[in-house]
């Protein structure tokens, strides 16, 4: 019935002109999208427990099948240059394929994790998971849009199911208190970017990000103001979901407050998807216009690391410390942005993607060592792990070590790449600023390193490890931990692999041929 | 900064016009109050009794099943005015956005957002998990997480 009705529309009534949607180009998102509303539909289906994990599992499999999608995607790219589809809204270039990879990556280790945090807490069911994939959804979309009504489409998608997740813990009230903080506060985040997105069309007539490149590029303003205080509220907006210093408030709570493994996820994926879209829009679109925001972003990148490394210090809980840090290291990614130069967001995506596999890592132990209840978080409650567990203490060192920035890590490559950028682009106060601020923070993670291997933090004599029970480490939490710990070390000996595929991931606008 | 000129003006249009019909209304309305007129939801029918103050959770499950609807015809009722003129691609945007919203009923049934009367089977609790928690009853459960001694650990 419905082919007749197909065949009737040719007669009698004129078609209305239709976008093409070029599918292939979108199959990251659709993989993302399908897989979550097939684990939504199974797993309601489903009984919600079951002894093996297979929430998990396709949530991995759904994330496997987003790098698979990438793949040719990535070929085209390389052999035909980027290209654009949907009426030009969606950009497909080395870059938004490169933090699609990062964040499929993030999904699959913070999946794993959830698996074991799940059955601990008696939470089972297929939420979290078809929560973290809609969520990567909407940070794919912020890293592949070329339109500023889709960038914020993707940064809602993202964020709600961000927010809900952070209340994942139903019987923790303090899970409950992060969920709300962190709505209320991206609520407003929000507003700012949709006000920013209003400005900016306002004083370039699009909403494009390619025109809006070009009209820069042709035209030269009368009136800056609009213009200027457009790009002040798109920087709140990206400076709040990135947490950068003075947006930051929100995240040292909703990291205490939420799941561990969902803060894994928080940390890298959405993270990412924030930074992705601040490169997209202030490097890629408002570059003519560097003069202008550098400054700003400059200033932000010295409060974000200082901030960040001096606070984490005086933490005593390790999920505060770890979200302290996580300021910082955004702070890190910041001077890859001020640079705005193709060493800059080459710098920042090697640090995006090395700090995916430190932070999520590092959380995932943290999200172990919390125990039934995903309290146990003190300082106090790491004393003496090298003793209990030696392995699991080991890998937690090598997480804190990495993002200390010590040699033979990722993170010590990652944090060189953007102090370089940052010196070629002649900001010396800056990677002064940054050296410093590493430093500090490196105190803090020697800390928490000193606390487990010496086992007495503040002077205390007594063991308190004696009587603690064993930590039970799940498989799957288990082969994350693996992973990431590979990933770290790995791309500390041989980054030549992912340097070079940085390197090509410079974001590019074109405009759709079609 | 002249073309915005007209927002500014609605904006101090519309905060003289809600200024100026409340004081208006205070000034020229005959104030003869009776009980029927000053209570709540004033519609005539005097209360019998006070609203109550609770009412079950499960009125949030329909509201989450009207609003999946509601959402749903919003978009389908433009489309079927005009199916002729978007064709084949209006058919297949709709099959997509269809199968995503009806995915979203699937799970709410799934869930119990339709079973009404006494709860038939009650959701087992992991008899290790801790003998304070019972199944009949929520209120040892708020909070309690994160907070506990170390006692009920699981293995």
């Amino acid at each position: 019935m419905t082919l007749g009705l197909l065949a009737q529309a040719g007669d009698g009534v004129a078609p209305i002109d239709t976008p093409g949607v070029a599918w292939s180009a979108l199959s990251p998102i659709l993989v993302l999208i399908g897989g979550a509303i097939v684990l939504l539909v199974v797993g309601a289906l489903a009984p919600r427990r079951s002894r093996i994990g297979w929430h998990a599992m396709l949530t991995v499999a759904v994330a496997g099948g987003t790098i698979a999608a990438v793949v040719p995607l990535w070929d085209r790219v390389h052999d035909d240059g980027p290209y654009s589809a949907v009426a030009s809204a969606v950009g497909v270039d080395g870059f938004s394929l490169f933090v699609t990879v990062v964040i499929a990556v993030a999904v699959a280790i913070a999946a794993l994790l959830t698996d074991g945090y799940l059955r601990r807490e008696g939470l089972e069911g297929p939420e979290p998971y078809v929560l973290m994939l809609l969520s990567a959804a909407g940070a794919v979309m912020m890293a592949s849009a070329n339109d500023l009504i889709v960038m914020f489409l993707g940064l809602e998608i993202m964020s709600i199911a961000v927010y809900v997740l952070a209340g994942l813990h139903l019987r923790r009230r303090r899970s409950g208190e992060a969920a709300v903080k962190y709505f209320v506060l991206g609520s407003f985040s929000s507003a700012f970017f949709l006000y920013g997105v209003a400005l900016v069309y306002g004083a370039t007539g699009s909403t494009n990000l390619v025109r809006i490149a070009r009209f820069l590029a042709a035209n030269t303003l009368a009136d800056q103001g609009l213009l200027i205080a457009g790009f002040a509220l798109l920087l709140v907006g990206f400076g709040f979901k990135v947490a950068a210093v003075p947006f930051h408030s929100w995240t040292p709570d909703v990291y205490q407050g939420s799941p561990s493994p969902i803060v894994a996820f928080m940390a890298s994926g959405v993270k990412a998807g924030g930074f992705a879209g601040l490169l997209r829009v202030f490097v890629a679109t408002f570059g003519t216009y560097r003069l202008d925001w550098q400054p700003v972003v400059y200033g932000i990148a010295v409060l974000s690391l200082v901030v960040g490394a001096v606070l984490a210090v005086v933490q005593t809980d390790v999920k505060r410390m770890l979200a302290y840090s996580s300021i910082n290291h955004a702070g890190f990614i910041l001077i890859g942005v001020q640079a705005a130069t193709d060493e800059g967001v080459t710098a920042a995506l090697f640090y995006l993607a090395a700090y995916t596999f430190m932070v999520a890592g590092a959380f995932g132990v943290v999200t172990v060592v919390g125990r039934r209840g995903d309290g146990h978080h003190h300082l106090d409650d790491y004393q003496g792990l090298a003793r209990r567990q030696p392995l699991l203490a080991l890998v937690f060192a090598i997480f804190l070590l990495a993002q200390a920035g010590v040699p033979l890590t990722s993170g010590f490559l990652a944090k060189f790449y953007v102090v370089e950028a940052a010196i070629e682009a002649r900001s010396f106060w800056l990677a002064l600023v940054a050296m410093v601020s590493a430093v500090v923070s490196a105190f803090l993670y020697l800390r928490i390193v000193l606390v487990m291997y010496a086992g007495a933090g503040d002077g205390a004599d007594t063991d308190p490890a004696a009587g603690r029970p064993r930590l039970a480490v799940p498989a799957a939490a288990a082969i994350a931990l693996v992973v990431a710990v590979a990933a770290t070390i790995g791309i500390g000996l041989v980054p030549d692999p992912l340097t070079r595929t940085a390197r090509d991931a410079t974001p590019e606008l074109v405009a759709a041929s079609d | 900064m002249g073309q915005y000129l007209p927002i500014l003006m609605l904006l101090v249009l519309a905060v003289v016009f809600a200024a100026l019909s409340f004081f208006a209304s205070r000034l020229l309305a005959p104030r003869r109050p009776t009980a029927a007129k000053s209570a709540p939801y004033e519609c005539g029918i005097v209360p019998s009794r006070e609203p109550p103050e609770r009412f079950p959770v499960r009125f949030y499950l329909i509201a989450m099943i009207f609003i999946v609807f509601d959402i749903e015809i919003i978009f389908l009722y433009p489309y079927a005015v005009i199916h002729r003129e978007l064709g084949g691609f209006g058919l297949v945007e709709m099959a997509v956005f269809v199968v995503a919203v009806f995915a979203a009923f699937v799970y709410l049934i799934a869930n119990g957002a339709l079973d009404w009367g006494p709860v038939k089977h009650l959701r087992r609790v992991d008899p290790r998990v801790s003998t304070s928690r019972t199944a009949a009853t929520t209120v040892r459960r708020v909070g309690l997480e994160g907070r506990e001694p170390e006692t009920g650990e699981a293995a």
